[in-house]
C-alpha cells in the first residue's frame, strides 16, 4: 500500500499542501525554540534559565499547536476524500490496507515538511537569539546552537502528530460502511469531551493561581497565565464541531427568512458541522491567543507604568510580542491554509447548487453567510478562552477583573480574524466557481 | 403544475426548442476538436425526443448547448422562442431555472438537503414562495410521497434519480434535458425514471430532450434523432428498440469505416 500511498500523493499534490504547510511551518517554529535549548548548553546563570524558559515554555504551547493544527488538516484531507477511499474499499482494499495507506501518506507529507523545516527553522532560532542578545537576556559571548534539541523537538513533534493525526484520520475512514453518507453531523465522541475536560481544567487552574497565588508577585504572573488562553483556546476548539450544531438550531429562525440561500447555509451548518468545525478551530485559537495575549501585555504596561521602564521589562515585551506574533501567524496561516482546502473541495457542491438554479452571487452569497457565521463563533469562543489569560492577569496585576487595553484590542482581532475569514473563502469560492457547472459535477 | 400548460387546441404546434446551424469547438488554436457542426433541429412543445449516437459523437455536447448550459461557438439556440445568446452566466441562470429543467446520470442532488429540500430549492432560489403541498404532490406523484424528509444518500439511486425528476417538473419547465438517465440504474429503476418522463410528456403535456445510449430506453420516445461526428445523422418516428439497435449499428460501422480510410 506504500506504493499507492505515494502515488495517490503525486497525483493529487493539492490535496495535501495544507497539510504539507501545517507541518512545515509547525516544524520551522518548534525548531527555532527548540534552539533555545541547545544555545543553553552553553550558557550559564540567568541567561541559561531564561533560554530554557524561552524553549521550553513557548515549545510546549507551540508543541500543543502543532500538533493540533497536523492533526485537523490531515482528518480533513482524509475526510475530503472519503468517496475514493469508499471506492478503494468496494474494490476490495481491506480496512487494514486503506488505513496502511493512509498513515503511509501522512508520514511521507511529514518527512517531506519537517526536513524542509530544517533550513528556515534554524534562520529563525538564529532571530530569536539575536532578539535576546539586544534585549540583554543573553549575552553575546553566548553564540548560536543549532543541534539535537531543535532537531528533535521540532521533527519529533512535527512526525509524532502526523502519524497520530493519520491513525485517527485511518480508524475514522475506515469504520462503517463503504458508502459516503450525506449526513455528517454525528455528536462528540467521549474521548474528545475528556480531553476538551482536562484542557479546561487545566486552564482554570491556571487562571485561579493567577488570580489567587501570583497576585501582587509582578511579572511572574505572566508565566502561569501565559499559556492559559492556549490551553482554554484548545479545549474549546475540540468542541468546535458541537458548536457548529448548536449554531445551526440557535440561527435556524433567521437562516430561513433568508431564503435559498440561508437553507444551503442551515443544510450545511447542521449536517457538515464536523468539517466546518475545522475551519473554526484556527478562528478560535487565532482570537483566543491574540486578545488575551495583547490584553496581558497592555495590562503588564499599565501596571508597571509608574515606574520607569526597566530594560528587562523592555525585552520582556519585545520577546512575548515576538513570540505571539509568530503563533499568531502561524494561527493566521492555517485559517488560510484550511478555508482554502475545505472551498477548494466543494467544487462539486457547487456546481450541483448551480444545476440546481443558483446564480454564482447566490453560491458566493452562501459561502459569505457561513463564513460570517462560522468568524463569528469561532470569535466568540476565542473570546472566552482570552478572559482565562486576560482577567486572571489583570486581577493579579492591578486588583481589577478589568484588563487594561480597552475594547480596540479586541476590534481590532476580530476585524482581522473576519477580513482573513471572509477573504480567503470569498477568493477561493470565486475561484472554486470558474469552471462551467457542468464540469465541475463531473 | 400551473401556467405554462400544453394547451392543444389543434393548430401548429407550439416550439419548445430550435437549434440553428450549431457548432461548437473545444479548445483552443493549436488543439481544437469540433464536436459539433451545423445542426440544426426544431423539436414541437409535449414531445418526447431521445439524442443517440456512438460515444464521442457530441450528444452530450449538443444537450448542454440546447440547455444553456455550454455556449456554442456558433449558431444560435431558442428555447422556447427566446434566444440564449449574449447573456451573462447569471442571467442565464436565471433563465434556465425558469424554463429547463434538468435530470443527470449521477442525479446531481444536494447531498445535505432532504427530498423536499432539494425539490423546492429551484423555485426558492428563484426567489419565488415555495408551494410545499404542490412539491410533495409531484414526490407522491414518483412515488416518494413517504421519503419527504430522507436525505439522497438514504435512498436507492432510482429513487434518487425520481427526486431529480420531481425537481425537474416541478417548476413547470419548457423542456426537460435528461443526460442518461437510466445510465446508473438497474432495468425495474430504469423503466420507473422512463415511464415517469413519458408520463411528463403525455399527460401533462411537458417537453423532454433525452441523451442515451440504451435502445429501449429511446424506445419510449416519439422520435429518435441520430448523431454521428458532430454531425445529424437522421432520425427515426415511434421507434422500437429493434429499429434503433439496428440503425446505431450501420452508424458505429459507418464510423468506424470513416475513420478507418
Amino acid at each position: 500500500m506504500t506504493g499507492l500511498a505515494l502515488r495517490s500523493l503525486r497525483r493529487r499534490a493539492s490535496a495535501f499542501t495544507a497539510t504539507f504547510l501545517a507541518v512545515f511551518l509547525g516544524a520551522a517554529l518548534l525548531m527555532s525554540f527548540g534552539a533555545m535549548l541547545d544555545v543553553a548548553g552553553d550558557a550559564t546563570g540567568t541567561a541559561r534559565n531564561t533560554l530554557l524558559t524561552v524553549g521550553l515554555v513557548v515549545g510546549g504551547w507551540g508543541l500543543l499547536l502543532v500538533a493540533f493544527a497536523v492533526t485537523s488538516t490531515q482528518s480533513l484531507a482524509v475526510r475530503q476524500r472519503a468517496e475514493e477511499i469508499a471506492l478503494l474499499r468496494s474494490a476490495g482494499a481491506t480496512p487494514g490496507q486503506v488505513a496502511r495507506m493512509i498513515i503511509a501518506e501522512c508520514l511521507l507529507v511529514a518527512v517531506a515538511g519537517g526536513v524542509l523545516a530544517i533550513v528556515p527553522g534554524w534562520a529563525l532560532g538564529h532571530g530569536v537569539l539575536a532578539l535576546m542578545h539586544d534585549g540583554a537576556m543573553v549575552p553575546e559571548t553566548v553564540g548560536y546552537a543549532f543541534g539535537p534539541c531543535a532537531l528533535g523537538v521540532g521533527l519529533g513533534v512535527t512526525f509524532a502528530s502526523a502519524l497520530t493525526g493519520g491513525v485517527f484520520a485511518a480508524r475514522r475512514a475506515v469504520r462503517g460502511t463503504t458508502v459516503a453518507s450525506g449526513d455528517e453531523a454525528g455528536g462528540l465522541g467521549r474521548g474528545r469531551i475528556i480531553a476538551a475536560a482536562v484542557l479546561l481544567a487545566a486552564a482554570s487552574g491556571e487562571a485561579v493561581t493567577t488570580a489567587t497565588v501570583m497576585r501582587g508577585k509582578g511579572l511572574d504572573a505572566m508565566a502561569t497565565s501565559g499559556q492559559a488562553d492556549i490551553v482554554a483556546a484548545l479545549a474549546l476548539a475540540l468542541l468546535a464541531p458541537a458548536l457548529v450544531g448548536g449554531a445551526a438550531r440557535a440561527l435556524a429562525g433567521p437562516l430561513r427568512a433568508l431564503g435559498a440561500v440561508g437553507d444551503l447555509v442551515l443544510a450545511g451548518l447542521a449536517r457538515r458541522s464536523r468539517r466546518l468545525a475545522a475551519v473554526v478551530l484556527p478562528i478560535i485559537l487565532f482570537t483566543g491567543i491574540g486578545i488575551g495575549t495583547l490584553h496581558l501585555q497592555a495590562t503588564e504596561n499599565a501596571a508597571s507604568a509608574g515606574r520607569a521602564a526597566s530594560a528587562d521589562d523592555r525585552s520582556v515585551e519585545v520577546l512575548n510580542l515576538v513570540v505571539i506574533g509568530m503563533i499568531i501567524l502561524f494561527a493566521a496561516i492555517m485559517l488560510v491554509n484550511t478555508l482554502v482546502a475545505a472551498v477548494a473541495d466543494r467544487r462539486r457542491e457547487f456546481g450541483q447548487q448551480r444545476l440546481a438554479g443558483a446564480a454564482p452571487g447566490q453560491v458566493l452569497a452562501a459561502v459569505a453567510v457561513e463564513s460570517a457565521v462560522l468568524a463569528a463563533l469561532g470569535i466568540a469562543a476565542g473570546t472566552v478562552a482570552s478572559a482565562f489569560t486576560s482577567v486572571p492577569f489583570a486581577v493579579a496585576r492591578t486588583g481589577s477583573a478589568l484588563p487594561a487595553g480597552g475594547p480596540l484590542i479586541f476590534v481590532g482581532v476580530a476585524a482581522l480574524a473576519v477580513v482573513l475569514t471572509g477573504g480567503t473563502a470569498w477568493l477561493a469560492a470565486r475561484r472554486a466557481l470558474r469552471a462551467p457547472a457542468v464540469a465541475a459535477v463531473a | 403544475m400551473s401556467g405554462r400548460e400544453h394547451t392543444g387546441r389543434g393548430e401548429a404546434p407550439r416550439e419548445a426548442l430550435r437549434l440553428e446551424n450549431v457548432g461548437k469547438v473545444h479548445g483552443t488554436d493549436g488543439n481544437r476538436v469540433r464536436a459539433l457542426a451545423g445542426v440544426s433541429l426544431r423539436l414541437a412543445a409535449g414531445t418526447f425526443t431521445a439524442v443517440m449516437g456512438p460515444s464521442g459523437s457530441g450528444k452530450s455536447t449538443l444537450l448542454q448547448c440546447a440547455a444553456g448550459l455550454d455556449r456554442p461557438t456558433e449558431g444560435r439556440v431558442f428555447l422556447a422562442g427566446a434566444e440564449l445568446a449574449g447573456r451573462s452566466e447569471a442571467a442565464l441562470t436565471r433563465f434556465r431555472r425558469e424554463r429547463v429543467g434538468f435530470v443527470f446520470q449521477r442525479f446531481n442532488l444536494l447531498p445535505t438537503l432532504t427530498v423536499l429540500q432539494n425539490v423546492l430549492l429551484p423555485a426558492k432560489l428563484a426567489g419565488r414562495r415555495a408551494n410545499r403541498a404542490a412539491a410533495a404532490d409531484i414526490l407522491a406523484r414518483v412515488g416518494l410521497g413517504d421519503r419527504l424528509h430522507h436525505l439522497p444518500a438514504e435512498l436507492s439511486g432510482g429513487q434518487q434519480q425520481r427526486v431529480a425528476i420531481a425537481r425537474a417538473l416541478v417548476t413547470a419547465p419548457d423542456v426537460v434535458f435528461a443526460d442518461e438517465p437510466t445510465g446508473a440504474l438497474d432495468l425495474r429503476s430504469a423503466r420507473d425514471v422512463l415511464a415517469l418522463l413519458s408520463e411528463a410528456v403525455r399527460v401533462h403535456g411537458r417537453t423532454v430532450v433525452m441523451v442515451t445510449h440504451d435502445p429501449v430506453a429511446a424506445s419510449y420516445a416519439d422520435r429518435v434523432v441520430f448523431l454521428a461526428d458532430g454531425a445529424l445523422a437522421g432520425s427515426l418516428d415511434a421507434p422500437t428498440a429493434e429499429a434503433v439497435a439496428e440503425r446505431m449499428t450501420r452508424l458505429a460501422a459507418a464510423v468506424e469505416r470513416g475513420a478507418a480510410a
